[in-house]
C-alpha cells in the first residue's frame, strides 16, 4: 500500500502521528500540573478566605479589644460585645504543654523501646497498637474523657473535673501516635555503626540510647514533637468536650477554661456579624501558629543537611 | 556496676512506657466498646430513626451520611491527588515547582481542621450558597485528606523499580502510557491501602464538618446538597445539646458505631497491604 503512495507520503504520516503524541503528552502534562497546583490554590483560598472573614474583627472592633482578657460576646448586638481572646490564647498554650507533657516522654519513649529494646515481634505489635491510637476519631477520645476522665478527676480534686488537667490528658493521648511514629523513624534512620561502635567502647544499652542514639536523632524527634505540638494546638472536638468552655483567663489545671478551636467549636452556632468575624479571627491566629510551626521545621530540617555536609 | 544496673532500671522503665501506650489503646477501646457496643448492634440503633426531642432514638441516616460523605470525598480528592502525585513522582524533575508544591503540601496537611471547616463554612456554605450540606463537606474534607493521599500515592508510586520504566519506554511507549499501563497498576496496592485509610479519617472528621454538613437530621439524605449528620458530628452534637432524655445511650452506641467501623476500615487496609504483598512474593 505504501510503495504506491510513495516514502514520502509514509514519513509524513509517521511524523504526523508522533506529532499528535508529543501534544496529547502535552495536555496530559498541563493536566497533571493542575492536579499538583490545587494544593497551593487550595492554601491560598484558605488565607484568602478566613483572612477575609476575620477582616471585620480587626477593623471594627479592633486590637485592644480582640486581644483583652474579657469574652463576653453580644448575640443581638454583635457590636457591642467584648471579645477579648487572651484566655483562649492562654488555654491553647497551657494545654498544648500539657499534652506534649504527657504525650511527648510516652511517644519517644514507646519508640526508643520499639527500635532499641522489645523483642521484634513485641516491638511491632506495639508500633501497630500505637498506629491504631491514630485512626481513634477526636470525638469518641473526648467522650471518653468525658465519662471517665473528668468524674475521676473531678472526684480527686473535689472539682467539676473539667480543665486544662482533662484536655492536656486528652491531647497527649493525641499526639502520642505522631510523636512516636516520627521518632521511630528518624531512630530507624540512623546508621547501625553508632550503635555498634557504642557498645564495642563497652556502652550499657542506656548509655547507647542516652548518649550516642538520642542526640544522632535529635532533630528527627524534635520535628516529631513539633508536630505533635501542631496537632494539639488545633484539636478541637476532643479538648471542647473536656475543658468547660467557661470564659475564664485561669492558670488552674482544674478550673474551667477554653482554648481557640474549642471556642470556636462553642460560640459558632449562635454567632453572626463581627461576632462571627472574632471566631475567624482566632482561626487565623490558629492558621498563623500552624505556618510558623511549619517554617519551623523546615528550618530544623534544613541545618540538618547542612551539618551533613 | 552502676552503670548496669542504670542500664536494667532503664530498660524496665523504657517496657513500662510501651505497655503504657498500647495500654491507652485498650482501655480507650474497651471502655467504649463496653459502654455502647451492646446499644450499638441492637438492629433497631443502628437501623432506626433518630429522635429530635424523645427517647429511643436511632442513628442510620448519620451512618449513611458518613459513607455517602466518605465517597463523594474520595470522587473529588482521589483525582486530583492520583494527578499531582504522578506529576511530582513522573513528571517533574525536582526542581523549584516541585519543592513549593511539597512545601504547599506540607503546611496543608499541618493545618488545623477546625481551619478547614470555617474555610469550608465561608466559601462553600455561605459564599457559594450551598447550604450546610454533603457536598459542602465533600469539598472541604476532599482538601483536608488531599495532601495525605497525594503522599501515600506518590510513595507508591516511587516504589516502582526504575527497570520497569525503562523497559516500558525502550519498548516505544510514551510517558503517559508507561505511567498508565505500567506505574499505576503495579503501585495500586499502595494506593488502595492509602484511600481505604483516608475513608477511615473521614469517617472519624468532626471539625471540619461541624459548620459544613449539619449536625442533626431525621431523614437519609439521597441529593448531594441536602443537609447530612455524619455520625461523628452528630455525636459531638448530641452530646453538647443533651436534647433528648437518653441521650448518653445514644452517644455512648453511637460512639462504638464509629469506632468500630473506622477500626474495621483500618484492619481492611492492613489486610489489602499485606494480601498484595503476599501475591507480589509468589509470583
Amino acid at each position: 500500500m505504501l510503495s504506491i503512495s510513495g516514502p514520502s507520503l509514509f514519513i509524513k504520516q509517521a511524523m504526523d502521528y508522533l506529532r499528535s503524541i508529543r501534544k496529547r503528552e502535552l495536555h496530559i502534562k498541563v493536566l497533571l500540573m493542575i492536579c499538583a497546583s490545587v494544593t497551593f490554590v487550595g492554601l491560598l483560598l484558605i488565607f484568602i478566605f478566613v483572612f477575609r472573614e476575620s477582616l471585620p474583627a480587626f477593623t471594627r472592633l479592633g486590637l485592644p479589644n480582640l486581644f483583652s482578657t474579657h469574652w463576653n460576646p453580644d448575640v443581638s448586638h454583635p457590636e457591642a460585645g467584648n471579645y477579648g481572646m487572651l484566655p483562649f490564647v492562654v488555654g491553647t498554650l497551657y494545654t498544648t504543654l500539657g499534652g506534649l507533657l504527657v504525650g511527648a516522654p510516652l511517644g519517644i519513649g514507646s519508640a526508643i523501646f520499639i527500635d532499641q529494646i522489645a523483642p521484634p515481634k513485641i516491638g511491632t505489635a506495639i508500633g501497630r497498637g500505637i498506629e491504631l491510637i491514630a485512626s481513634i476519631p477526636s470525638v469518641v477520645i473526648g467522650w471518653f474523657g468525658l465519662t471517665l476522665l473528668v468524674p475521676m478527676i473531678g472526684r480527686l480534686t473535689d472539682t467539676s473535673g473539667f480543665g486544662i488537667l482533662a484536655a492536656s490528658l486528652v491531647l497527649g493521648v493525641m499526639v502520642l501516635p505522631t510523636i512516636a511514629a516520627l521518632s521511630l523513624e528518624s531512630l530507624r534512620a540512623l546508621p547501625s555503626e553508632l550503635k555498634e561502635a557504642a557498645y564495642g567502647m563497652g556502652a550499657t544499652r542506656w548509655q547507647t540510647i542516652y548518649k550516642v542514639l538520642l542526640p544522632a536523632a535529635r532533630r528527627g524527634v524534635l520535628v516529631a514533637v513539633i508536630l505533635g505540638m501542631g496537632r494539639a494546638i488545633g484539636e478541637a472536638m476532643a479538648v471542647q468536650m473536656v475543658i468547660g468552655n467557661s470564659r475564664q483567663l485561669t492558670f488552674s489545671l482544674t478550673n474551667g477554661t477554653s482554648t481557640l478551636a474549642a471556642r470556636i467549636v462553642t460560640d459558632m452556632g449562635e454567632s453572626s456579624g463581627v461576632f462571627r468575624s472574632a471566631l475567624f479571627a482566632q482561626g487565623l491566629i490558629l492558621l498563623i501558629l500552624a505556618m510558623l510551626l511549619i517554617l519551623t521545621i523546615r528550618l530544623v530540617s534544613r541545618e540538618k543537611k547542612e551539618t551533613v555536609r | 556496676m552502676k552503670a548496669t544496673r542504670v542500664d536494667r532500671i532503664a530498660t524496665f522503665f523504657f517496657w513500662i512506657l510501651g505497655m503504657i501506650s498500647v495500654g491507652i489503646l485498650f482501655i480507650i477501646v474497651g471502655e467504649i466498646f463496653a459502654r455502647g457496643l451492646f446499644i450499638a448492634l441492637k438492629p433497631s440503633f443502628f437501623l432506626g430513626k433518630p429522635e429530635a426531642m424523645k427517647e429511643g432514638g436511632g442513628i442510620l441516616p448519620m451512618i449513611v451520611s458518613s459513607i455517602y460523605l466518605a465517597v463523594l470525598t474520595l470522587l473529588i480528592s482521589l483525582p486530583l491527588s492520583l494527578g499531582a502525585a504522578i506529576y511530582l513522582a513522573e513528571y517533574s524533575r525536582g526542581g523549584k515547582i516541585t519543592r513549593f508544591i511539597r512545601f504547599c503540601a506540607d503546611s496543608l496537611s499541618s493545618l488545623p481542621s477546625i481551619v478547614f471547616g470555617l474555610f469550608g463554612l465561608a466559601i462553600f456554605v455561605v459564599r457559594l450558597g450551598w447550604g450546610y450540606c454533603l457536598i459542602s463537606g465533600a469539598f472541604t474534607l476532599a482538601l483536608l485528606n488531599l495532601p495525605t493521599l497525594m503522599r501515600s500515592a506518590e510513595e507508591s508510586l516511587k516504589s516502582v523499580p526504575k527497570t520497569y520504566r525503562e523497559a516500558s519506554l525502550s519498548l516505544g511507549a510514551s510517558r503517559w502510557t508507561t505511567v498508565r499501563q505500567v506505574v499505576v497498576p503495579s503501585s495500586l496496592p499502595g494506593i488502595i491501602t492509602g484511600t481505604v485509610l483516608s475513608i477511615g479519617r473521614i469517617m472519624g472528621e468532626s471539625a471540619a464538618l461541624i459548620f459544613t454538613t449539619g449536625t442533626f437530621i431525621r431523614k437519609i439524605p439521597l441529593n448531594p446538597f441536602q443537609t447530612a449528620a455524619p455520625l461523628a458530628v452528630n455525636i459531638w452534637y448530641t452530646q453538647s445539646e443533651a436534647l433528648v432524655p437518653d441521650y448518653r445511650n445514644i452517644v455512648n452506641g453511637g460512639a462504638a458505631f464509629l469506632l468500630l467501623m473506622v477500626l474495621v476500615v483500618n484492619l481492611v487496609a492492613r489486610y489489602i497491604g499485606k494480601f498484595y504483598r503476599r501475591r507480589k512474593g509468589l509470583s
